[in-house]
């Protein structure tokens, strides 16, 4: 790739990430992230946590899945038995109060799971996935005005039921539709192991659920031979400017103990940036020493040099025109070292 | 033979120290069942308190622990039997509320005077599912039927057998049958609660839940979700949660649609609730049989990893894979690749 583009990348790209996730300018309304077991969100949702708090922005957690408060997080709203209007209401009930006191302050809506929604058994009519997630969008009443940022977690893997109407497009297409920016989990190791192998023309490997054996859920494990210092995930994400132009960039998020909670810049970098990934290119390698070895000296010492520079060919001689027949001649020096062969002559 | 010490070091600090609202899901297949994992758990939880002779109680920092299983696929009988071979008395355990039987197999889908208006699909569920993995004996639980009240609802105390403090119940259809379920379920673990102390924990293991997702299904309104809900009502009365799943191949993989075919309800459900429940644990420990083939002295592969459950990623768990073997005593030694 060209170095002006991976510099234009690097401040444009950079800056649209720490935009998205320090939440400025909501810059992405809804963002889904699609994780796997391979890779799940957590670390990401947590990252999204730690900005929110140094940005003082109110973090509601929709727990689908999880149990107890994390750390981090001002309002819980568990799901366990309720409809989703009632979700809805909850949500909007624990922002009231801050709203009153501070009404210019920013949102967040973390929903750690949409899965369990998308595959409940509840015959609720009412249920519109759209509708749904707009609900939290939309200001709850006119006067306060809210930016809020909602990111939905669907996890890949996880089966969905056949669709109630075979024409009703799949909720996944309706979230990847409505979503302003979609971001897709790997775990660095895979990506790593999966670059080594297409760059032996390799069928790149697959892990966990992927692998189809039998029994195995997780295929992740800490010290994935070759990879000892591949921490982190990568960060796959496709943004929808306003304009509709669409970018789409490959990050980094290291590990959130290579860095302080209150660390303030940017720590997300490119994957194109990671000596890992694209280790840096040997200049040359093995300009100096491009003859073969041999145990033959195969160099010229400067004598030798001059010696074979003096020589004057024999087709030289022959465009001298010193007449027919005598152009073409052998000439022969006898140096000091030739040992005079008699017999050679006559033949 | 040297006998084994009832808990592998190599496992024992991914059995004894579960975290408070944590959720470890055992995985299992056919040719690698579970239930040898299941009594190692009970055995860090229960051992300092009734064989403190083993020494094995440096682990537990003089926190008692309870443990309240419920069993859907196997009897109390086979849980008493294997248990002793680990030294462990259940029933006097169970006297001393420390432990309690929830027993969701013998009587599960028993009709009876409460529920009279069970739909026509359950009454053949008992007849295909239960002989399959029944134990070689009579099956307990059966015998005092005819005798036993039927309203235990309201009144756990009412035991007909030691051990058992409850039997599992399912009628009706849907969140009402699984609520009386958890309500069940919820008055043994508050029962064992008024004799706990401050800084005790209570263990709940749940042992193949997937046996009632699978008996009952989608038509019945029950399916993944409804199911993790349910964990997660059951997880909110517990310290830590234990849950046993099957994964094997046409559980987890048909839903995938890589086969091409139309998975049924069964297939989607079923890995939509393990992988759903893998997403929320902290740990996920995978058995499987060695891909190699079978092995004189290797019985499976046990792999430990970190699941995907938010708020519980702070922990240093270390994730690993190791061989494990058991023995004809019931021994079981757990070993790395290439160690013995």
């Amino acid at each position: 790739m060209a170095p002006v583009n991976l510099s234009h990348r690097r401040t444009h790209n950079l800056l649209l990430i720490s935009k998205l996730l320090s939440l400025r300018d909501t810059a992405s309304p809804l963002t889904l992230v699609l994780d796997s077991l391979e890779q799940p969100a957590t670390p990401l949702l947590k990252e999204y946590i730690r900005r929110a708090k140094l940005s003082k922005v109110h973090v509601t957690l929709i727990a689908f899945e999880t149990l107890k408060q994390p750390e981090g997080v001002d309002a819980f709203v568990t799901t366990r038995r309720k409809s989703p209007a009632d979700i809805t209401k909850e949500v909007s009930a624990v922002y009231q109060h801050v709203a009153n006191s501070n009404p210019s302050r920013r949102r967040l809506i973390l929903i750690d799971s949409i899965n369990p929604l998308l595959n409940s058994k509840r015959d609720d009519p009412g249920f519109h996935l759209p509708s749904f997630l707009s609900s939290f969008l939309a200001p709850t009443s006119p006067t306060a005005k809210v930016d809020t940022s909602l990111v939905v977690t669907y996890h890949q893997d996880v089966p969905e039921p056949p669709q109630q109407s075979p024409y009703a497009s799949s909720p996944l297409s309706v979230l990847t539709y409505l979503a302003t920016s979609i971001i897709t989990l790997h775990s660095f190791s895979h990506i790593l192991a999966q670059k080594a192998a297409r760059d032996r023309s390799l069928a790149p490997p697959v892990f966990g659920l992927e692998e189809e054996q039998e029994g195995v859920l997780l295929g992740r494990l800490d010290k994935l031979s070759g990879t000892g210092a591949a921490e982190g995930i990568v960060i796959e994400l496709e943004h929808r400017r306003k304009s509709g132009r669409g970018v789409l960039e490959w990050y980094l998020l290291p590990p959130a103990s290579r860095y302080s909670p209150q660390h303030l810049k940017e720590i997300v970098t490119l994957l194109d940036d990671n000596i890992l990934y694209n280790p840096p290119m040997e200049r040359d390698p093995g300009a100096e020493n491009e003859e073969p070895t041999s145990t033959f000296e195969l160099g010229l010492t400067d004598k030798q040099r001059r010696d074979r520079e003096g020589v004057v060919l024999p087709y030289f001689d022959a465009q001298s025109g010193d007449g027919p027949g005598e152009g073409g001649r052998i000439l022969y020096d006898m140096g000091e070292e030739d040992d005079f062969d008699e017999e050679e002559d006559e033949i | 033979m040297p006998s084994q010490p009832p808990l592998p070091p190599l496992l024992a600090p991914y059995v004894s120290t579960l975290p408070d609202a944590s959720l470890t899901l055992v995985s299992s297949i056919l040719g690698a069942t579970s239930n040898w994992l299941v009594l190692r758990f009970l055995h860090a939880a229960l051992s300092s308190q009734s064989a403190s002779t083993f020494g094995a109680d440096d682990l537990q920092n003089g926190i008692k622990k309870k443990v309240v299983l419920v069993s859907f696929m196997r009897s109390y009988e086979f849980w008493k039997t294997e248990a002793k071979r680990l030294g462990l008395d259940l029933t006097r355990l169970a006297e001393k509320h420390q432990f309690a039987f929830i027993d969701g197999m013998s009587e599960l889908f028993y009709a009876q005077s409460p529920a009279p208006t069970s739909s026509p699909g359950m009454g053949s569920s008992p007849r295909t599912t239960l002989p399959m993995r029944g134990p070689p004996g009579a099956v307990p639980g059966r015998a005092p039927q005819p005798t036993a009240p039927v309203g235990t609802m309201g009144n756990p105390a009412a035991k007909q057998e030691p051990g058992i403090a409850k039997k599992l119940h399912f009628s009706g259809r849907g969140l009402a049958s699984l609520d009386a379920m958890e309500k069940d379920i919820a008055l043994v673990i508050e029962q064992q609660k008024t004799q706990m102390e401050e800084g005790d924990e209570l263990v709940l293991i749940i042992d193949q839940p997937d046996l009632l997702l699978a008996t009952t299904g989608p038509s019945m309104g029950i399916g993944a979700t409804e199911m993790s809900e349910w964990i997660t009502g059951l997880q909110q009365l517990a310290h830590a949660t234990i849950v046993t799943l099957a994964t094997d191949t046409p559980l987890i993989h048909n839903a995938s649609g890589l086969g091409g075919q139309l998975a049924t309800p069964i297939e989607t459900e079923h890995a939509a609730f393990a992988i759903g429940l893998a997403h929320r644990a902290r740990s996920v420990m995978q058995l499987r049989t060695l891909e190699t083939g079978a092995a004189k002295d290797v019985s499976g592969v046990l792999r430990i990893s970190r699941g995907g459950g938010l708020g519980t990623g702070e922990d240093n768990l270390e994730e690993r894979e190791a061989l494990y073997f058991i023995q004809r005593d019931g021994g079981v030694t757990v070993f790395g690749r290439g160690e013995s």
